[in-house]
C-alpha cells in the first residue's frame, strides 16, 4: 500500500554521507552548530518528536528525527530527509516551506501547527550550514557557554507552578508576551487627569500626522450620552448644553458628571458586563428552563455601577458574595455570577459529566472575566502558548471543587423593584389548565380500568386497593390516581398482565396532552420561582448525588457531612475519568508571589481566598482588564485588542504606557469606575470629532485606526437602537429593575413552536400593556433558546459565550428588521403623533421628529425632501393598517415523539386576552399617518443608527 | 519555546471593523435571508462566497444533508440484530462505571418490531418498510462505525453538525462554502430547510460561529414567512414601499455626503435596494408549481405522509441545481423512546419515498456524481428500553453506534463499511469519531480539514476541532 506521506520521495538524494562525519569536528562557533543548539534541537522536539521518534513503536511514515544518521537513512521510502548543505534538495525543509506539493506534503501536517516563517528559515540555515549535529553532551556545552546571551535575546524560562514536562516548564518565552504579567508600572507624565491621557496618546501619536479638532456640541452630547446612559440626550439637554457660556471643556465635564450621576449610567454598564458574563434568563441546551431569579443579579450589577461600587469589592462579591456574608442577599446575589453559564443536567447525562462541564466553564469565565485570561486552553494540556501549566488550571478549578448550584432563600432587599408580581397569574393559570388535563385524563383511564378488569374478568379488588392507597399518597406520579396506582402494583410486583395498561383508553391526541401537561407543571416550577425570595447562586458543600435536576435545587441540609468531597486532580486530556496527579486549590502561579491570603483546603472559605488574589491591587491582570474594558466602551477599541485575552495570542496593548497609568490611577482612585469614566471622557482624544481634516494623510499614517487622531464612530448597539426609537416617541418606560419583562418581538418568531426536552417550549407572549413592553432592553426576558431576531440581528450576542467586544456588521435582514417591522412602523407612528402633537406647523413637525430621532435639526435640502414625502403620502391617503395582534392562543402541529404521528393540540397564551395595543393607526389623523412614513424614514437613516 | 501562530488574512481581517465587501452576504442565524451581490461593484476585493478551488480535486461540489434529528434507530432501521428477538424482555444488565439516571433501574431487551431482508446487488441491508430506498440501496454506502460525545440531543446536534457539543462553532455547511464559496452568487451559499419547529438547539445548528456572516446557514422557514420580516406590515404595498425607500436612499445619500470616508454607510445604503429585489425573488425560489405533475408524484407530494418531507426534497434539487453548495434538510423528531413501531413506522414513512425520489431525479439528471447526500441523526439508540415493562416498546439513546449512509458525490456507494456489536449496543469495527467523520465528508467535496482553518480566541480553529483520519472506506 502506498503511503499517504509524502516526506521523502524518489527525488531524495544522498550525496554527502562524508560531510556529516567532519561535521563533528567543526569549531565551537560554527554558527550552524550554535542554531541547532539553540533553535533546531527544541524545534524539532515541538513540533516534529511526537510523530517522529517520542513513541518507537508508532513512527509515522518510518521516520525517526532522533539522530541524524536516522534522518539521512528517511522514512519508509529510504530517501534523505535532508541533504546537508542543500536545503533546496532537501525534502525536510521543502515539506516545512508547504510550498511543494504534491511532492511533498506539508509538514507538520496540520495547519495549525505549521512552522512561521523564521522557523523555516532556521531550517534553511541550518541545512545550508552543513546540518551539523552535535551529541549530548556537546549540546549541553554550547547551550551553557552561550546561555546568558541567548536568554537576553530570547527571553527566558518563567516561573510556574510547572508543567508536566520539563520541557514545558523550562521554555522560554518572548518578554513581548509576558508583558500582561508584568507588575503595573504607572508611567511619569508631565499633566495629571485627562491631560496625561492625552500626553500618553501623543507620545504614540505618528509623526506629522494632525489631530482632528474637537466634535461640535450637539455631536458630543449625543456621543457621550450613549455612551454613558444607552439612550439618545433629549433636546432640552441638548439645548442646555449648546448655550452653556462655560469653555468647551468645562461645559462637557458638566454634561459626564451628569450622565454619571443618572441611574442609567448603570442600566448601560450592566449591559456590557452582561456581555461579558453571558447573562440570560434560562438555562439553555435541552431544557433551556427558565431562571427565574437570575433577574436579581441583573439588577445587582445595575445597582453595584450606579453605587460605583469600588471595582474589587465588585469582584469579590461575585467570587465569594455568599463567602463574604451569606446573611446579606445581596451577596447571594452577586453569586449569580458563577452560574451564568449555560448548564443542565439531564437523566440522559452522567452526573459526573455535567458537573464537570460546570467546573470547566465557571473556571474558564472566572478567567475570561476578571484576570482577561482564557483558562480552557490548559484544560487538556499545558497551555500552548502562556505559561499556565494544566496544574494551575485544575488548582484554579479545585476552588470551585466545594461550590455547589442552588437557588436560595434571599429576602427582597428595599432597592429591588418587587413590582408586577401579579402576572403571576397568567402562569397560575395555565398550572391549573395542565393540572385539570391531567385530572380529566386520570378519570378517563380509571373509568375504562373497571371496563378492563371485568373485560379480562379479573378480580378488581387488588386495583382498588392500589387506587385506595394511592388516594392517600402525598404526591401522585405524574399527576395520576392511575398511574400512581400502576405504580404501586409494579414495586409490588405483580404481574403486568393483571392490571390495566399505560394510558389505557387515551387518544393519540391525549397520549400528548399527558406528556404537554407534565412537561408544562414542570417548566412553570422554573417560572414561578421568579416571584419568590430565592437567588441564583451557589454554596459551599460536598457535592450531592443527584441524577438529574428538573426543578429548582435548593441547599443540601447535610451539605458538609452528605455526598461526595471532591478530591481535585489533573484530568488527563481534559477526561474527567482519567486521573492525574492531584492538585490543591492555588491561584495562577505565573504571576508569582501577590497572594496574600492562601487558599484554604477545607469545604469553606476558598472562594473568599481566592477572590482576595484576584481582586488585589498587585494583581496587574485584574487592573488592566477592567480598565481596558471601560476604554473599550468609550472608543470602541481596547487598548489591549482582546479583552477577554491578554495571553500571547491576543492582541499587544497599542498604548501599553496608557494602559498602566489606568490601572494605576484606578487603584489610587479607589477603584472608582466613574473617576475612570471621568478621566477618559474628558481627554482631548475623547471630545475629538469624527471628521479628520486630512484623511489621506490619516490613512497612511494610521492604517490600523488606533492612533486616536480622529473618533471612530460606531453604529448603535441593538439594544441602543430600540431604547434609542423608544426613547425618541415618549414611549419608553424608564422604570429600573424588576423581573423581566416581554416586548413584542416579531409575531412568527413569537409563535414559532421550539422543542424543549420531551415537549414544546411556551410561545413568547408579549405583555399586555404598553407600558410594561416597552422598557429598556436591558431588561427583556433572555432565552437561551429563543432569541429576538431583531436584536440578533443588529449583533446582540448569543449568551453562550462571553462577548469581549461588540461586532456591528450590516447584513441583509437589517434591513427586514428596521423597515418592514411591525415594531418599526409602530415606533414610526407614535414618533409623528408625537411630533404633530407638541408642534404647531408642518415645519416644526418635521425639525421635531429629527431632534428626537437623530438629536439636530434637518438641512435645508432633508427638510425638503421630508415635507414633500410627507404631502405626497397625505394626497393618496392610504388605509390606516391595523397591526397585528398576539392570538388568544397558538395551534402547535408536531410529529409526536411517541407514536411519530402528526399530532396537533392548542397553547393557550393567558397574557393575550388582556392585551393593549400600542398607539394604532386608526388613532390618529391622516396627516399624522402621513408623517409616520417619514418617521420610518427617519429611523432608516445613517444619522439614526450612527453615533458620531 | 511558546510559538506564535501564524494569521492568515481571513482571520486577522475578521479582527478588524468589516469592510464594505463582507456586508452583503451575512444573515441573520434564526431570521436569514437571500443574498444577492450583484449589485457589487467590479473595483471591490474578491466576493468571499464565490467559486475557489479546494484543496484536492472533488467529485462532489454540492452537498444534501438529510438530518433525521432526535436520533433514529439504526437496530431499527439499517443495522438488523437478530440476537436481540432471542434476548427479548429478558433482563438487561450494563456494564461500565457510570451510569446516568436513563441507563439506571431494570431494562429489558427490546426487539426490533420490523422484518429486515437484503437489497440491491449489494446485499444492503433495510428493514422492510423502507419500500422506495430499496430500489435505489445499491447507490447507497452505509457507515456504522460512528461514535460521538453526547447523550443529549442539543449537545449531539451540535457535535454533528458543527463538530462542537457545545454550539457557538460554524456549521459544516459554513465551513464548506468558507472553503469552496458557492456556484450560484445570487442565492445564498447554505441554505437550511427546518421543520416548523426548530431543533433542540435551535438556530446554532446552522450558525456561521466565528466564520464570517457571510456564511451562515439561511433558514427557509416552511410556513408563514419564509424570511422573517420580508414583507412589510399587511396593507402596505409595493409602490409604498418603494417610496419610503426612496426617501431613505435620498436621506442617506445626503448624510452619507457628510462622512464620504465612511465605507460601510454605502453597504449600508446598497442593503436597502437588494432587500427590495429579494421581496421579489425568495417567492420565485420556493415555488414549485413549475415542476410537472409526474416529478410531484415521484416525491410522493400531494399525498399526506409524505408531502412535507417531499416538498423538501425537491426543492433540495432545485437548490442544488442553481448551484447552492450546502443544503441541509431537516425531519423529525425521531426520538422515539416508546412505541417505535409506530413512531419509526410512521417515520420512515414520510421521509421513504422523497430521499429515494431525491435520489434517482438526481441521478437521471446526471447530478448523483456530483451531489454528495448524507443521512444520520445525531445519535443512534440503544438495544434495551427502560421500566416501561415492555408495554410500550421504545430505545434510548447512544451515543456509541448509529448508522449513517452516503449516496452520490464520490462515496463508497454499494457498501456497508463498520459494524456494531451483536446487539447494536456499541460500534466494533471500523470504529471512527465523528469527527473523522466530518473529515471525510470534507475531503469528498474536495476539502482537507486541516487546511480548512481560521484564527478565532488565541488558535487555529477547524471542523473536526483537534484534526481526524479520512475514513478512506467510506470513498469510492
Amino acid at each position: 500500500m502506498k503511503l499517504p506521506f509524502h516526506l521523502f520521495p524518489l527525488r531524495g538524494t544522498i550525496t554527502a554521507f562524508g560531510l556529516f562525519v567532519s561535521m563533528q569536528t567543526l569549531r565551537a562557533d560554527d554558527p550552524a552548530e550554535l542554531l541547532y543548539v539553540r533553535r533546531i534541537a527544541p524545534l524539532f522536539s515541538e513540533k516534529c518528536l511526537s510523530c517522529h521518534g517520542n513513541d518507537v513503536h508508532k513512527i509515522k511514515g518510518g521516520l525517526d528525527m532522533r539522530s541524524l544518521e536516522s534522518v539521512l537513512r528517511g522514512g519508509d521510502s529510504e530517501e534523505a530527509a535532508i541533504n546537508p548543505g542543500k536545503p533546496e534538495e532537501s525534502p525536510l525543509y521543502l515539506a516545512a516551506t508547504r510550498q511543494h506539493e504534491p511532492d511533498w506534503k506539508p509538514m507538520p501536517p496540520k495547519e495549525a501547527d505549521k512552522l512561521y516563517a523564521q522557523q523555516v528559515e532556521w531550517i534553511k540555515e541550518w541545512i545550508a550550514g552543513g546540518a551539523p549535529w552535535p551529541d549530548k553532551g556537546r549540546a549541553e556545552e554550547i547551550a551553557k557557554a552561550n546561555a546568558t546571551k541567548w536568554a537576553a535575546e530570547d527571553g527566558a524560562p518563567v516561573k510556574t507552578s510547572g508543567g508536566l514536562s520539563p520541557e514545558w516548564t523550562n521554555r522560554k518565552y518572548k518578554p513581548e508576551n509576558l508583558w500582561a504579567y508584568q507588575p503595573v508600572k504607572k508611567p511619569a507624565t508631565t499633566g495629571d487627569g485627562p491631560a496625561a491621557i492625552d500626553e500618553l496618546i501623543r507620545a504614540r501619536l505618528p509623526a506629522d500626522l494632525p489631530v482632528a479638532p474637537p466634535a461640535d456640541r450637539v455631536t458630543l452630547i449625543r456621543r457621550a450620552t450613549f455612551d454613558l446612559t444607552g439612550l439618545p440626550p433629549t433636546p432640552e439637554e441638548i439645548d442646555t448644553f449648546v448655550h452653556d457660556s462655560l469653555s468647551d471643556a468645562e461645559a462637557f465635564a458638566k454634561v459626564v458628571d451628569r450622565l454619571l450621576a443618572s441611574p442609567h449610567y448603570g442600566e448601560r454598564m450592566a449591559q456590557h458586563w452582561l456581555d461579558v458574563v453571558r447573562y440570560a434568563d434560562s438555562s439553555g441546551f435541552s431544557n433551556d428552563y427558565v431562571r427565574g431569579n437570575a433577574w436579581r443579579y441583573r439588577d445587582y450589577v445595575v445597582r453595584a455601577f450606579n453605587e460605583d461600587k469600588p471595582y474589587d469589592q465588585f469582584v469579590r462579591e461575585q467570587i465569594a458574595g455568599d463567602e463574604i456574608d451569606p446573611a446579606n442577599p445581596e451577596m447571594l446575589i452577586a453569586t449569580g455570577f458563577l452560574r451564568m453559564g449555560p448548564w443542565e443536567l439531564t437523566s440522559m447525562e452522567v452526573a459526573k459529566v455535567a458537573r464537570q462541564r460546570f467546573l470547566d466553564d465557571v473556571t474558564n469565565s472566572v478567567g475570561e472575566t476578571f484576570l482577561a485570561h482564557s483558562l480552557q486552553c490548559a484544560r487538556c494540556h499545558d497551555h500552548k502558548f502562556d505559561p499556565v501549566p494544566t496544574r494551575d488550571y485544575y488548582g484554579i478549578q479545585a476552588v470551585f471543587a466545594t461550590t455547589q448550584l442552588a437557588e436560595r432563600a434571599a429576602a427582597f432587599l428595599p432597592d429591588e423593584n418587587t413590582n408586577g408580581f401579579e402576572e403571576k397569574r397568567y402562569l397560575e393559570e395555565s398550572l391549573a389548565d395542565h393540572r385539570a388535563t391531567l385530572t380529566r385524563l386520570d378519570e378517563k383511564s380509571l373509568k375504562a380500568a373497571d371496563a378492563w378488569l371485568a373485560e379480562k374478568k379479573i378480580d378488581p379488588s387488588q386495583w382498588n386497593a392500589a387506587l385506595e392507597r394511592a388516594r392517600h399518597m402525598p404526591k401522585l406520579q405524574r399527576g395520576s390516581l392511575f398511574n400512581t396506582a400502576r405504580d404501586l402494583l409494579l414495586k409490588q410486583g405483580v404481574p403486568e398482565d393483571q392490571f390495566p395498561p399505560r394510558q389505557l383508553a387515551l387518544t393519540r391526541e391525549e397520549f400528548g396532552l399527558e406528556r404537554i401537561a407534565n412537561k408544562g407543571l414542570e417548566r412553570l416550577a422554573w417560572e414561578l420561582e421568579r416571584y419568590e425570595p430565592f437567588a441564583l447562586t451557589v454554596y459551599d458543600g460536598r457535592t450531592p448525588q443527584v441524577t438529574a435536576v428538573f426543578r429548582p435545587q435548593r441547599m443540601m441540609p447535610n451539605r458538609l457531612t452528605a455526598g461526595e468531597l471532591e478530591e481535585p486532580c489533573i484530568h488527563l486530556g481534559g477526561d474527567p475519568f482519567s486521573k492525574g496527579p492531584a492538585v490543591s486549590p492555588c491561584v495562577l502561579s505565573v504571576l508569582g508571589d501577590i497572594q496574600t491570603t492562601p487558599i484554604p483546603d477545607g469545604i469553606e472559605g476558598r472562594r473568599k481566598a481566592f477572590a482576595e488574589w484576584v481582586a488585589s491591587q498587585n494583581n496587574p491582570l485584574t487592573t488592566r482588564a477592567i480598565v481596558n474594558r471601560i476604554w473599550l466602551w468609550h472608543f470602541g477599541q481596547a487598548i489591549a485588542g482582546n479583552p477577554n485575552n491578554f495571553g500571547s495570542t491576543g492582541k499587544k496593548p497599542t498604548h501599553p504606557e496608557l494602559l498602566d497609568w489606568l490601572a494605576a490611577t484606578l487603584v489610587e482612585k479607589g477603584w472608582s469606575c466613574k473617576a475612570m469614566h471621568r478621566l477618559i471622557m474628558n481627554s482631548e482624544a475623547y471630545r475629538r470629532s469624527a471628521e479628520h481634516p486630512d484623511r489621506k494623510r490619516l490613512a497612511e499614517k494610521d492604517p490600523d485606526g488606533s492612533s486616536y487622531a480622529v473618533f471612530r464612530p460606531r453604529r448603535l448597539t441593538a439594544e441602543e437602537l430600540r431604547d434609542a426609537m423608544l426613547s425618541a416617541t415618549g414611549e419608553l418606560n424608564l422604570t429600573m429593575g424588576g423581573i423581566p419583562n416581554r416586548p413584542e418581538i416579531n409575531l412568527e418568531a413569537a409563535l414559532q413552536p421550539r422543542q424543549v426536552m420531551g415537549t414544546f417550549a411556551a410561545a413568547w407572549t408579549p405583555n399586555p400593556f404598553p407600558q410594561q413592553r416597552n422598557r429598556r432592553s436591558l431588561y427583556a426576558l433572555k432565552l437561551r433558546g429563543l432569541v429576538d431576531p431583531a436584536m440578533e440581528v443588529f449583533n446582540s450576542p448569543a449568551p453562550d459565550f462571553s462577548c469581549e467586544r461588540r461586532e456591528a456588521s450590516t447584513v441583509t435582514p437589517q434591513v427586514f428588521s428596521l423597515f418592514n417591522s411591525k415594531a418599526s412602523y409602530a415606533r414610526a407612528l407614535a414618533l409623528a403623533a408625537r411630533a404633530t402633537h407638541e408642534t404647531t406647523s408642518d415645519r416644526a413637525a418635521i425639525e421635531r421628529c429629527f431632534r428626537l430621532a437623530c438629536g439636530r435639526l434637518p438641512d435645508d435640502r432633508e427638510f425638503t425632501a421630508c415635507l414633500a414625502h410627507w404631502q405626497k403620502v397625505r394626497a393618496q391617503s392610504p388605509t390606516p393598517l391595523v397591526f397585528a395582534r398576539p392570538p388568544l392562543e397558538v395551534r402547535r402541529e408536531a410529529i409526536e415523539e411517541n407514536t411519530g404521528e402528526n399530532f396537533a393540540f392548542a397553547e393557550k397564551l393567558y397574557d393575550s386576552a388582556d392585551y393593549v395595543p400600542d398607539l394604532q393607526p386608526s388613532d390618529v389623523d391622516a396627516r399624522t399617518r402621513a408623517l409616520a412614513d417619514v418617521c420610518l424614514a427617519i429611523f432608516n437613516t445613517n444619522d439614526f443608527a450612527y453615533a458620531y | 519555546m511558546p510559538t506564535r501562530p501564524f494569521f492568515p488574512c481571513a482571520g486577522a481581517r475578521a479582527l478588524h471593523a468589516p469592510t464594505r465587501r463582507e456586508f452583503l452576504y451575512g444573515l441573520g442565524a434564526s431570521i436569514g435571508g437571500l443574498a444577492f451581490t450583484s449589485l457589487l461593484r467590479a473595483e471591490e476585493k474578491p466576493n468571499p462566497l464565490a467559486p475557489h478551488p479546494g484543496h484536492f480535486p472533488a467529485k462532489a461540489k454540492n452537498c444534501i444533508f438529510l438530518m433525521m434529528e432526535g436520533g433514529p434507530s439504526h437496530i431499527d432501521t439499517f443495522d438488523p440484530k437478530p440476537k436481540l428477538a432471542e434476548l427479548h424482555l429478558q433482563e438487561f444488565v450494563r456494564q461500565g462505571k457510570q451510569k446516568s439516571a436513563m441507563e439506571s433501574g431494570k431494562r429489558y431487551y427490546v426487539r426490533s418490531p420490523f422484518a429486515f431482508h437484503k437489497c440491491g446487488q449489494s446485499g444492503a441491508d433495510m428493514a422492510e418498510n423502507w419500500e422506495h430506498l430499496a430500489g435505489v440501496a445499491d447507490d447507497l454506502c452505509f457507515f456504522r462505525g460512528c461514535q460521538v460525545d453526547s447523550v443529549n440531543h442539543p449537545t449531539a446536534m451540535y457535535q454533528m453538525n458543527c463538530g462542537n457539543r457545545f454550539g457557538g462553532d460554524p456549521a459544516i455547511g459554513a465551513w464548506v462554502t468558507y472553503g469552496i464559496g458557492s456556484l450560484n452568487q445570487n442565492l445564498p451559499g447554505f441554505i437550511v430547510l427546518p421543520e416548523v419547529s426548530y431543533p433542540q438547539g435551535g438556530a446554532a445548528n446552522w450558525s456561521n460561529g466565528f466564520l464570517p456572516a457571510h456564511f451562515q446557514g439561511t433558514p427557509l422557514r416552511p410556513k408563514g414567512s419564509p424570511i422573517l420580516d420580508i414583507d412589510p406590515p399587511a396593507g402596505v404595498n409595493m409602490e409604498r414601499e418603494r417610496v419610503n425607500l426612496d426617501l431613505i436612499a435620498q436621506l442617506n445619500q445626503m448624510q452619507q455626503a457628510r462622512h464620504p470616508w465612511q465605507d460601510e454607510l454605502a453597504a449600508r445604503m446598497d442593503n436597502y435596494e437588494l432587500a427590495f429585489r429579494m421581496q421579489a425573488q425568495v417567492p420565485e425560489v420556493l415555488d414549485l408549481s413549475q415542476e410537472d405533475a409526474k416529478t410531484k408524484e415521484l416525491y410522493g407530494i400531494g399525498r399526506d405522509a409524505t408531502d412535507s418531507f417531499g416538498r423538501k426534497c425537491l426543492l433540495a434539487r432545485k437548490l442544488v441545481e442553481k448551484g447552492v453548495r450546502f443544503v441541509q434538510l431537516y425531519n423529525g423528531s425521531w426520538d422515539s423512546h416508546d412505541y417505535i413501531e409506530r413512531a419509526h413506522g410512521n417515520l420512515i414513512r414520510s421521509v421513504d419515498q422523497p430521499i429515494a425520489a431525491l435520489i434517482s431525479d438526481l441521478k437521471q439528471r446526471g447530478l448523483l456524481e456530483s451531489t454528495l447526500i448524507v443521512w444520520c441523526g445525531e445519535f443512534g439508540r440503544t438495544p434495551d428500553n427502560g421500566v416501561r415493562m415492555g408495554t410500550t416498546y421504545g430505545r434510548d439513546h447512544n451515543p456509541k453506534a448509529m448508522t449513517i449512509w452516503l449516496a452520490g458525490g464520490g462515496c463508497h456507494a454499494g457498501h456497508t463499511i463498520g459494524a456494531t456489536d451483536e446487539l447494536g449496543m456499541e460500534a466494533v469495527e471500523g470504529v471512527a469519531h465523528v469527527r473523522d467523520f466530518h473529515v471525510t465528508l470534507l475531503r469528498l467535496l474536495g476539502l482537507d480539514d486541516n487546511k480548512l482553518t481560521y484564527y478565532h480566541a488565541g488558535r487555529f480553529k477547524q471542523l473536526s476541532q483537534f484534526g481526524g483520519k479520512v475514513i478512506r472506506d467510506l470513498i469510492a
